[in-house]
C-alpha cells in the first residue's frame, strides 16, 4: 500500500509553487504543520498504525461489508487535505499581490509602458527572424566582395526583378564591357521537363553561363568539365526529385531531352538574386548560343572598383560603346545595397515623419509652471528621459513591423516590397510618434503614473472669464491638470498644477490595512 | 483606537468559520473539524477574513511545539472588529451561536 506521508507532501511542494515566492516559505510551514496533525488525528480514528489482519476472500483495503478500511481512510484524509492547498495558495497569490501597492509595475506605470514597447519590438524583431524572406531582405549577401557584385538592368530599378537583358548584349558586353565589367554572367529562367529514369517533373531550370556560381563565390558548383553541361539543384529541388536523402552528385538526369549530370545542390538561402528556380543548367558559350540571340535574361556583373566610386546610392548609370560604335546605356545594381535598402527605407520615412509630424499634432507638452514647488533636477530630467525613451523605443518596433509587412508579402528587393515598407514606415511612424506626444501629456510630470479620474470642471461654452474643461488628478498626489475645452487666449494649451506635500494624505494607494486589530 | 462594526456581509460559510475561532477553535484543522468544511475552503476564507481585519494570525511559541514534539503551528483570534461583526451576524444566522457554541473564553 502506498504510504500517503510522501505523496501528501509531494502535493503540498507543488501546490507551494503557487504561492507568491515572497509568502512561499511560511505558507509551506503552515500547511506542513497543520499537515502533522491531520495525520495525527487519521491515525487516532484509526486506532494507530497497527495492521489490519485480513481475513481469507476479503479485498485488500476493504473491511468486510466492502468499506474501505482505516488506512484507506487515513490515506483519503490526508490526500484530500493537502488537495486544499491549491486553491489557497492560489487566492495567496492573486491576492497576495494587491497587497503590495508599491510595485513598479502598477497599471499606467512609466516601466510597464517601456516594458511594452520593448515587447512589441522584440517581438516584431522575432517575427523577422522567423520569417524566411524577411531574413533574406535584412541579412548581408553571403558572397564574396558583394559590394561589386550588381545587377545590370536595361530597365531601370524597378526592372531589375525581371528578365530584361536580350542575349546579345549580354554576349557584347563580354567583349566590349571590360572597362566597366570584370566578369559578367547570365541566366535565363524557363520551365523545363526534367526526366528521371520513368519519372518526369516540371520544374524552374535556368540557362545559365557556366562562371555563374564562380561569381557568387561557390566555384565548387559547375567545376569540372566543361564541354558538358551541369545542373545545380536548390535544396528543395533536390528533396523533391531525390527523396530519401541519397548521394545525387555525378547521377545524369535529363532536360529538355539532353543529358546532364548534376554537379551540386545549392545551400539553403544562398540564391538572393532576381528570379526563383529550381535549378540552373550551367553550359558553356556554345550552350548558349543556341538560344534566340533576343532571349531575355539576367545578367550578374562583377564590377571594377572605379565603377561604384565616389557614390553610396547603391546604383549607377553606365554607357558601353560596342564595337560598331553603339551605346548601351543600363543601369546596375549593387547586391550589397540592396541589404541595405530596408534601412535607407526606414531612414528616409524617419525623416519625412519627423517634418510631417507639427503638421499632425501639437508638438508643445503643456504648461508645468513651478510656483512655489522646486523640483529636483533628476525629477525633472526622468520626464525628459522617459520621453526620449519612448522615441527611440518606438523606433525599431515601426521598423520591424514594417519590415515583416513588406517582405512577408512580397519578394525582397521587388517594387512592392518598397512601396509596402514605404507606406506602412511613414504611417506607423507618423503615429507612434502621435502616442509618444499623447501619452506623455497625461503624464504626472514627477512619478510618471498615467493621470486618472477626470473630472469636467466649468460650464459648457462659458469662456468668457470662466473656464472649462476636463480635469486629471495623479493618484499620489503630486497635482492636477486641467485641459481646457477650448484653447482661449489666457489659456491655450493644458496646465499643471502642482500640490504641496500637504495634501498628499488624502491621496491614498487603494490598500486598506487590517484595522481594528487589537 | 475607536472601532466601527462592519456592516455583515460574510457568507454562512466564513460566518460559522468566524464562530468557530470564536468557540475557541484557534488551528486551522480544528476549524475544518468543527464546521466539516473542506480545507480548500476554510484556509482561503480564514484568509479573507484576516485581510479583512476581522482575525489575526500568529505562529506559537517555538517552545511549545518543541515541547510536544511537533511543529510550529499558526492559530487565529479574533480581533475587537471581528467580535462585534459576529454579534451582528448572530442576528443575520440566529441559529449560529446553537450549531456551534462560543466557548466561555471566548465570550470574554
Amino acid at each position: 500500500m502506498v504510504n500517503a506521508l510522501p505523496v501528501s507532501r509531494v502535493l503540498l511542494l507543488c501546490a507551494s509553487f503557487l504561492a507568491p515566492p515572497e509568502g512561499r516559505a511560511e505558507w509551506l510551514a503552515e500547511w506542513e504543520a497543520e499537515l502533522w496533525h491531520v495525520r495525527r488525528a487519521g491515525n487516532g480514528h484509526a486506532g494507530g498504525n497497527q495492521p489490519s489482519h485480513r481475513e481469507p476472500g476479503r479485498k485488500p483495503g476493504r473491511e468486510p461489508g466492502g468499506k474501505p478500511d482505516a488506512a484507506v481512510r487515513r490515506r483519503r484524509l490526508t490526500i484530500a487535505f493537502c488537495l486544499g492547498a491549491f486553491p489557497d495558495a492560489l487566492w495567496l497569490r492573486r491576492n497576495g499581490r494587491r497587497q503590495a501597492p508599491h510595485s513598479a509595475f502598477y497599471a499606467g506605470s512609466a516601466l510597464r509602458c517601456g516594458l511594452g514597447l520593448v515587447t512589441v519590438a522584440a517581438a516584431s524583431m522575432l517575427l523577422c527572424c522567423c520569417l524566411p524572406r524577411v531574413r533574406k531582405a535584412l541579412l548581408p549577401p553571403p558572397y564574396r566582395d558583394a559590394a561589386s557584385l550588381a545587377i545590370v538592368s536595361s530597365g531601370g530599378y524597378s526592372a531589375s526583378q525581371l528578365p530584361r537583358v536580350r542575349l546579345s548584349d549580354y554576349q557584347s558586353w563580354r567583349t566590349s564591357g571590360r572597362s566597366v565589367f570584370q566578369e559578367v554572367a547570365f541566366y535565363r529562367p524557363a520551365a523545363a521537363s526534367v526526366r528521371i529514369a520513368d519519372r518526369s517533373e516540371t520544374l524552374t531550370i535556368a540557362r545559365a553561363s557556366q562562371n555563374l556560381f564562380a561569381l557568387l563565390n561557390l566555384p565548387s558548383a559547375g567545376s569540372g568539365d566543361l564541354r558538358t553541361a551541369k545542373l545545380v539543384l536548390t535544396y528543395q529541388a533536390r528533396q523533391r526529385l531525390f527523396p530519401g536523402g541519397s548521394d545525387v552528385m555525378g547521377r545524369v538526369v535529363e532536360i529538355a531531352g539532353q543529358p546532364v549530370s548534376i554537379a551540386g545542390v545549392l545551400p539553403r538561402n544562398f540564391w538572393r538574386l532576381p528570379g526563383r528556380m529550381d535549378g540552373w543548367m550551367l553550359e558553356g558559350e556554345q550552350g548558349l548560343d543556341a538560344l534566340p540571340p533576343n532571349s531575355k535574361g539576367y545578367v550578374l556583373a562583377r564590377l571594377r572598383i572605379s565603377a561604384f566610386a565616389g557614390g553610396s546610392d547603391g546604383w549607377r548609370s553606365i554607357v558601353v560603346t560596342r564595337s560598331g560604335g553603339e551605346i548601351d546605356r543600363f543601369t546596375c545594381l549593387s547586391l550589397a545595397r540592396q541589404s541595405r535598402q530596408p534601412f535607407s527605407i526606414f531612414l528616409f520615412t524617419l525623416f519625412l515623419a519627423c517634418v510631417a509630424l507639427p503638421a499632425t499634432t501639437p508638438l508643445p507638452l503643456g504648461d508645468y509652471p513651478e510656483h512655489g514647488v522646486r523640483l529636483p533636477r533628476s525629477i525633472r530630467a526622468r520626464r525628459w528621459i522617459f520621453l526620449a525613451a519612448k522615441f527611440v523605443l518606438v523606433a525599431p518596433a515601426v521598423f520591424f513591423c514594417s519590415v515583416d509587412l513588406a517582405y512577408g508579402v512580397s519578394a525582397p528587393g521587388s517594387p512592392a516590397s518598397f512601396y509596402i515598407q514605404f507606406a506602412s514606415s511613414f504611417i506607423g511612424l507618423l503615429f507612434a510618434f502621435r502616442w509618444t506626444l499623447r501619452d506623455q501629456r497625461k503624464r504626472c510630470p514627477v512619478c510618471l503614473r498615467l493621470l486618472s479620474n477626470p473630472a469636467r470642471v466649468g460650464q459648457a461654452s462659458r469662456n468668457f472669464l470662466a473656464w472649462n474643461g476636463t480635469e486629471l488628478i495623479c493618484a499620489k498626489g503630486h497635482g492636477l491638470l486641467h485641459i481646457p475645452e477650448l484653447p482661449t487666449s489666457w489659456c491655450g494649451a493644458q496646465r499643471w498644477l502642482y500640490l504641496d506635500p500637504s495634501w498628499r494624505g488624502l491621496f491614498s494607494d487603494g490598500y486598506v490595512t487590517a484595522g481594528g486589530a487589537v | 483606537m475607536r472601532w466601527m462594526p462592519v456592516e455583515p456581509k460574510l457568507s454562512h460559510t466564513a460566518a460559522m468559520i468566524l464562530q468557530a475561532i470564536h468557540a475557541g477553535q484557534i488551528y486551522g484543522f480544528s476549524v475544518m473539524e468543527m464546521t466539516g468544511l473542506p480545507s480548500g475552503t476554510v484556509y482561503p476564507a480564514m484568509r479573507r477574513l484576516e485581510r479583512d481585519g476581522l482575525i489575526v494570525s500568529k505562529w506559537e511559541q517555538a517552545s511549545i511545539a518543541e515541547a510536544e514534539q511537533r511543529p510550529q503551528r499558526k492559530y487565529y483570534k479574533l480581533t475587537r472588529t471581528g467580535r462585534a461583526t459576529l454579534e451582528l451576524i448572530y442576528r443575520r444566522y440566529p441559529l449560529l451561536e446553537r450549531m456551534i457554541p462560543s466557548s466561555p473564553a471566548g465570550k470574554a
